[in-house]
């Protein structure tokens, strides 16, 4: 490969040679003139004009931007060393071209997720507020209620306004096939809040909201996929769960909200007058815009203030909020895994940059001849530094290109780890990630190029032009290459350490007792707003139950309000135990569920105590109710729960006391992050017929692959309604596996990483020893000449391989346990054990040293003292 | 080479340089004769710092270089004074005029002792 023009030699060059020579053949000519011999004069000429190279470097120098040139033909110099070693190159570049690409890599996912501005006008300033409604220390957001939104906005001084968004089911019908779409209600001020506006049309003010007016913003997607785009939308009337709602604006492409980036429809929430008043149902999610100045800390110790003074006064429960950034509740986990992930890139790249160091080391020391050659011809020690410098950036300048190379598939591995409720974003190369690949490429430069360039231009004084290398340098640069290979190990530990303990959790959480068995369970929802009368939905429900559990391959089929590993469900239901003071009912919560009876049967819930629901409670007046582990631990702690009665809060007397006839073991009902909450589940049709959410959440227990009855499932429901929608059609195994997204990427890549790494290590290692036996193969010689063995000699290379190891392994563990910490937010809660994972790493760090000491040790053992000796 | 030889102090050599360019185009080695021959051999400059300061004063646009042959036919690099140079050069002059004078004065003075 030819180098660019402007990489070449120039005039100049060619010119500052004629003239010094010029010089000097005048100079000669004179001498010789004056009857000294040729030969003579030269001598003198040269002895009088000094080293011609030093002239000339000088003449360089008082060039403007002279460095500029340096530069330049130092790479050009580079560039040929390079293609020189092509094997060493080849090696280097490779080494960097992971690192830098994994970095830039994760970088691309971080700035994307974390640092870009939300598409929202001043994003930093919106925050969420949420209810604290846990008893103890450990915070756990639950949704506020309505009445709180509407006292909140009222009465706090740290926001400039409040808004709020309710769960709500919408299914489009009359102008195409029957859709059930994700919707969500909003409160009139939600666009002010977030400071957003629609592509077409308008978004439904406050006075639309009070009024119940009957309009829709749809959704870019919604209106490409349904509406073909057109903009005559505008003003159509469309009918939402059987009532006409007019649509009045598009939201942009990229616009998306809390809770989901796929809500396809937003419609006014209309608070009914008796929700504006109920503080015990919660389902809301509110959203603020933090004053200028007012931090989140302040906001949350004023929230905490007036809601203890809200609920104290009002409600015989007070509680606490908690106020996040709606960043962090936009990036949820994924926030402490990029964090991690990051910083194990840049461990990673830390590895290349110390192999490489020591690569350049052992190379400086080989090149000690070079060096001294250049050193006589008049370069001074900065200049050799500058060069071995450049020889860096321009290997990390390859690495970066080739790093970007690696990056790009990368990224769309990464582009996974956005979150659910971010979207639609994707990971590109753009400058920011081009800036931070460059920055990186020069930092590593510095960082693998510094100490070898500094170390090689000492040496290349030292040296001279003294044969061979095995002078008192000797003996330091080992001391330095030793501490490097035990830094590069120490890291590498580290990063399998956390690799190990990631892997660990993940496994943990697929062995996840869900309380439910995962195989051949399907599941989806069908909306039931087309029968709200009890009578026709219980008879809706069972008809659909008998002729699904009718389908050949259909073991089972039960309904529940609520399918389970449900993320982000934060509803909550106050209760009261009878028997305890009614004050024990603050802060006590739980999650009802209302199922058919069938429910338990058909996911393989397994039973503490008790008994699950008969097809006699249905017909009895005696209200009964199945509670979870969870919830008989906090209240009957150490007794049988069976028999115990409770009764909901704000229900007053009225309400009905529920019996407890069974207990059972822990059913996942929330995320997988999340951690188990007491829950209660009733049957569907016993006491208040009209309770809460109907259940539309159908599970069904297959003999068969699930996938292959669905059309027959839906085939059996539209038998009964062919207007009844089927939904969110997934086996438990996908809704599991999905959830655990996040940990499964991140372990992916930490192992990924973790690997790299350890391949590394082992060749910095290699190495180094390698670099170590060829040094001293006439000492080696030697020694054996005066009757080691070669066993004495494989041992002596092994042990010294063997203890730079451990040295690393000890430092590495250490480092292991303090950075075990930050990884907890990673571990789901789930403690590992840092023993097993300590083990394992230690022997695989250990087997693989040993594999890289073993060549070079065995090379040693083999040395012919006879050649060996001669070759001094 | 017996003749005493002295330091040049800081500077000198440019102006050195630039007088012996100003009486006409010349070529570094002439350059380097002249002043030997002038200075009767006190003046002896190396080509080691000749060179450099060619360069330097070329860079400053104090000189200015061709190429063009010399009697014996034989390419060199010309160095012609342009008119920065030669403003440089009278500046230059008349100061170390003052000062060598000043020197003397005061040298002359130490010897005699106050009067």
């Amino acid at each position: 490969m030819m180098l660019p023009r402007w990489l070449r030699r120039d005039d100049r060059e060619v010119n500052l040679d004629r003239e010094l020579s010029f010089h000097i053949e005048e100079k000669v000519a004179e001498l010789v003139r004056s009857g000294v011999s040729e030969e003579d004069a030269r001598r003198r000429v040269r002895l009088e004009f000094g080293a011609a190279e030093q002239v000339k470097e000088e003449c360089r120098d008082v060039r403007p931007a002279y460095w500029a040139e340096t530069f330049l033909r130092d790479i050009r110099y580079a560039w040929r060393n390079l293609r020189r070693n092509p094997g060493f190159a080849a090696v280097a570049i490779a080494t960097l071209a992971l690192g830098i690409g994994g970095l830039t890599a994760m970088f691309s996912a971080f700035d994307t997720i974390l640092i870009r501005p939300l598409p929202y006008a001043d994003p930093n300033r919106l925050v969420m507020i949420w209810d604290d409604l846990s008893k103890s220390d450990d915070r756990t957001k639950s949704d506020p209620a309505p009445a709180e939104w509407l006292e909140w906005r009222r009465l706090n001084t740290v926001f400039t306004d409040i808004a709020s968004t309710q769960p709500t089911e919408a299914t489009l019908s009359g102008d195409a096939a029957p859709e059930q779409v994700p919707a969500r209600k909003a409160t009139g001020n939600l666009w002010s809040v977030l400071g957003v506006k629609p592509l077409i049309g308008r978004v439904f003010s406050e006075e639309e909201d009070r009024n119940g007016a009957r309009v829709a913003v749809i959704s870019y997607g919604l209106w490409q996929r349904r509406y073909g785009g057109s903009p005559d939308v505008l003003g159509r009337k469309i009918d939402v769960n059987d009532t006409p709602y007019e649509v009045i604006g598009v939201m942009p492409h990229e616009f998306y909200f809390l809770p989901a980036r796929d809500i396809d429809l937003w419609m006014p929430a209309s608070f009914p007058a008796w929700m504006r008043t109920a503080f015990g149902w919660h389902d809301e999610q509110v959203v603020a815009r933090l004053k200028t100045g007012v931090t989140r800390e302040q906001a949350e110790q004023s929230m905490v203030a007036l809601s203890l003074q809200l609920t104290a006064k009002a409600f015989p429960r007070p509680h606490q909020t908690i106020v996040t950034s709606l960043r962090e509740d936009i990036a949820g986990k994924t926030q402490t895994a990029l964090v991690v992930l990051l910083a194990a890139s840049a461990a990673l790249l830390l590895i290349a940059c110390v192999n490489l160091a020591n690569l350049l080391m052992s190379r400086g020391l080989a090149r000690s001849r070079e060096l001294a050659v250049r050193v006589a011809l008049g370069a001074g020690r900065g200049r050799l530094a500058a060069q071995f410098l450049t020889e860096s950036l321009v290997l990390a300048g390859l690495g970066a290109l080739a790093g970007l190379a690696l990056a790009m598939p990368a990224m769309r591995f990464l582009s996974r780890l956005v979150p659910e409720t971010m979207g639609p974003v994707r990971l590109t190369l753009d400058w920011r990630v081009l800036a931070f690949s460059a920055a990186s490429a020069i930092a590593a430069a510095l960082a693998f190029g510094l100490a070898p360039a500094l170390r090689g231009s000492w040496t290349g004084l030292q040296h001279g032009l003294r044969e061979g290398g095995r002078g008192a340098a000797g003996a330091r640069s080992y001391w330095f290459q030793h501490s490097l290979i035990v830094i590069e190990t120490a890291l590498a530990v580290m990063l399998l350490t956390s690799g190990g303990l990631l892997l660990e959790t993940f496994r943990h959480l697929q062995n996840t007792d869900l309380g439910v068995r995962r195989e051949k369970l399907l599941t989806f929802e069908i909306p039931l707003f087309r029968y709200k009368e009890f009578h026709r939905r219980d008879a809706f429900l069972t008809a659909v139950l008998e002729k699904i559990r009718a389908i050949p391959g259909v073991i089972n089929a039960g309904a529940t309000s609520q399918l389970p590993l449900k993320p982000n469900d934060l509803s909550a239901t106050f209760y009261w135990i009878a028997g305890q003071p009614h004050e024990s009912e603050r802060n006590q919560v739980a999650l009802i569920r209302l199922v058919t009876r069938d429910y338990f049967p058909t996911i393989g819930a397994r039973l503490r105590e008790g008994r699950f629901f008969e097809e006699s409670d249905r017909h009895s007046d005696a209200q009964v109710a199945i509670v979870n582990e969870t919830f008989a631990n906090r209240n009957f702690a150490g007794r049988s729960a069976i028999g115990a009665q409770f009764k909901f809060g704000d229900t007053g007397d009225k309400g009905y006391w529920y019996r407890i006839v069974g207990v059972v073991k822990k059913i996942h009902e929330v995320g997988m992050e999340e951690a188990a909450r007491p829950a209660v589940y009733l049957l569907h049709g016993q006491g208040n017929k009209q309770l809460m959410i109907p259940p539309g959440g159908i599970a069904v227990r297959t003999a068969v692959e699930p996938a292959s009855i669905v059309s027959a499932i839906r085939q059996a429901i539209w038998s009964i309604d062919k207007n009844q929608p089927m939904w969110r059609v997934q086996t438990l195994k996908d809704i599991f596996a999905h959830q655990l997204t996040t940990p499964t990427e991140s372990t992916a890549l930490m192992g990924a990483f973790a690997l790299l790494a350890l391949l590394l290590a082992s060749i910095g290692l290699y190495g180094v020893l390698s670099y170590a036996v060829t040094q001293r193969t006439s000492e080696i010689g030697v020694r054996m000449a005066l009757g080691a063995t070669s066993r004495e000699i494989l041992l002596t290379f092994s042990k010294r391989g063997l203890v730079l190891t451990v040295a690393g392994l000890a430092i590495g563990l250490g480092l292991s346990i303090v950075t075990s910490r930050f990884l907890s937010a990673l571990l789901y809660g789930f403690r590992p054990d840092l023993i097993p994972t300590i083990t394992v790493v230690s022997l695989i760090l250990l087997s693989v040293a040993l594999l890289a000491c073993l060549g070079p040790a065995r090379r040693a053992s083999r040395v012919d003292p006879v050649i060996a000796l001669r070759s001094e | 080479m017996t003749s005493p030889k002295c330091d040049l102090p800081q500077g000198t050599l440019d102006l050195l340089i630039l007088k012996t360019v100003a009486l006409g185009p010349v070529h570094g080695y002439a350059i380097a004769q002249r002043l030997q021959q002038i200075s009767r051999d006190v003046v002896q400059v190396p080509g080691g710092s000749l060179y450099p300061a060619l360069h330097r004063l070329e860079n400053r646009k104090l000189l200015v270089a061709e190429w063009g042959q010399t009697e014996t036919g034989r390419d060199a690099k010309f160095y012609r004074l342009t008119r920065r140079g030669r403003a440089h050069l009278e500046a230059g002059s008349a100061s170390w005029q003052r000062l060598s004078e000043t020197v003397g004065l005061i040298l002359g003075m130490a010897e005699g002792g106050p009067r």
